[in-house]
């Protein structure tokens, strides 16, 4: 029996679609029998992301209203082939699902996958209750901005109330060189706040930008300091022990030449 | 139910609410009594109280003690960083510039000569 992680944040765009995607690519690289759901229904993004959105038949709210069957809606992966997607519906909105038949789902898709990755909407309202409703586990997506992280406490006392007691946060887009000149907060003010436990920091690179407009998760990319960092949360959520790397694009360069500079 | 007992500077000292933290945004709290948090309070978390508001953490949101009038009342956290801090009819805030006070250790703020103060707390 798999478990399903919903993957929420709060605020919006700080990177739920794409951190859900390349853990998700991440976890079915290792092997793992990976479903993602997309349940930001009416503004889908994830098939865009996953460059599957020329192979969508049926959608969520399709399932939910039983006008298919769970397999048909999920669409394979190009490449991988143990990776499936349930995208959202795009012209409906989100009270076109229910939280207890959105539980439903998911307790019966987690029969049949290791992990099902729920990609949360927006906001705190309907959305969110749906994406939450069946999850075991969550992972709540920040930015070292302080509304971000204002967004996330807020979204961590919901959790816990939902019966999700101990959410674990991502630090996304850090940019290591301004946390070192003082003008981004670090990790450890974030944590100071929030009081959870930490599973992943990932630094800014531009490449993920490139990676999302191509439809091709960076985590495929070995080069990449980002694509490292999912693929180092994808390992945690497995249970693996994996340091925390708190360095990442330019000052890997800088160091890099630095060590040539001798 | 516990008498009510007022001490000399006049506040409230009935039943008290004592909370496991961190109390999050969004959470809120509003007590006839005192209140006294285990952890932090964040940023868009709200505490009104009647009389003392302990707080063994950081105190990052708005708190009003002595919600009724009480100007006795009194505000003490480990770490004093409130968005807002009333007592009674008082409203007051952070001034500008001011940052996390994380070396200064606990503070008290109270009600003196019809202004706020803050204290720090003699250990």
């Amino acid at each position: 029996m798999g478990e399903v992680i919903v993957i929420t944040s709060g605020k919006g765009g700080v990177g739920k679609t794409t951190t859900t995607a390349n853990i998700g690519t991440a976890l079915a690289m290792m092997g793992k029998r990976t479903l993602l759901i997309d349940t930001d229904i009416g503004l889908r993004n994830l098939d865009v992301v996953m460059g599957l959105e020329n192979r969508i038949v049926y959608h969520l709210v399709d399932v939910t209203e039983g006008r298919c069957r769970p397999r048909q809606a999920m669409i394979k992966d190009k490449k991988l082939e143990r990776l499936s997607l349930i995208p959202a519906a795009q012209t409906r909105d989100k009270t076109a699902v229910s939280e207890s038949r959105m539980k439903e789902l998911t307790d019966e898709l987690k029969e049949d996958f290791d992990y099902v990755l729920i990609d949360c909407p927006a906001g705190i309202e309907q959305g969110f209750k749906n994406a939450v409703a069946g999850a075991d586990r969550a992972l709540v997506v920040t930015t070292p901005e302080i509304s971000a992280v204002r967004d996330a406490d807020r979204v961590i006392g919901l959790l816990e109330a939902a019966g999700l007691p101990a959410p674990e946060v991502i630090v996304n887009r850090v940019r290591f060189d301004m946390v070192r000149k003082g003008d981004m907060m670090t990790i450890e003010d974030i944590l100071d706040i929030l009081a959870v436990e930490l599973i992943g920091i990932v630094a800014d690179d531009e490449d993920i930008v490139i990676s999302t407009n191509r439809g091709e998760p960076i985590v495929k990319n070995q080069l990449s300091t980002a694509g490292r960092s999912f693929r180092d949360i994808a390992a945690r959520i497995t249970g693996e022990d994996i340091p925390f790397v708190q360095s990442g694009g330019r000052n890997f360069w800088r160091r890099f030449k630095a060590v040539f500079a001798r | 139910m516990t008498a009510d007992v007022w001490d000399k500077e006049g506040a409230l000292t009935k039943d008290t609410l004592l909370i496991e933290g961190p109390l999050r945004g969004g959470h809120k709290v509003d007590y006839d009594g005192n209140v006294v948090v285990m952890g932090d309070v964040n940023a868009g978390a709200e505490i009104r109280a009647s009389g003392h508001i302990i707080i063994f953490g950081a105190l990052r949101g708005m708190v009003h003690g002595g919600k009724d009038g009480n100007s006795g009342a009194k505000i003490l956290a480990l770490s004093l960083f409130p968005t807002q801090l009333r007592i009674a009819d008082h409203i007051t805030c952070p001034p500008e510039g001011y940052t996390a006070p994380r070396e200064r250790g606990p503070e008290i703020a109270s009600i003196r000569g019809n202004k706020v103060i803050i204290e720090t707390l003699a250990m």
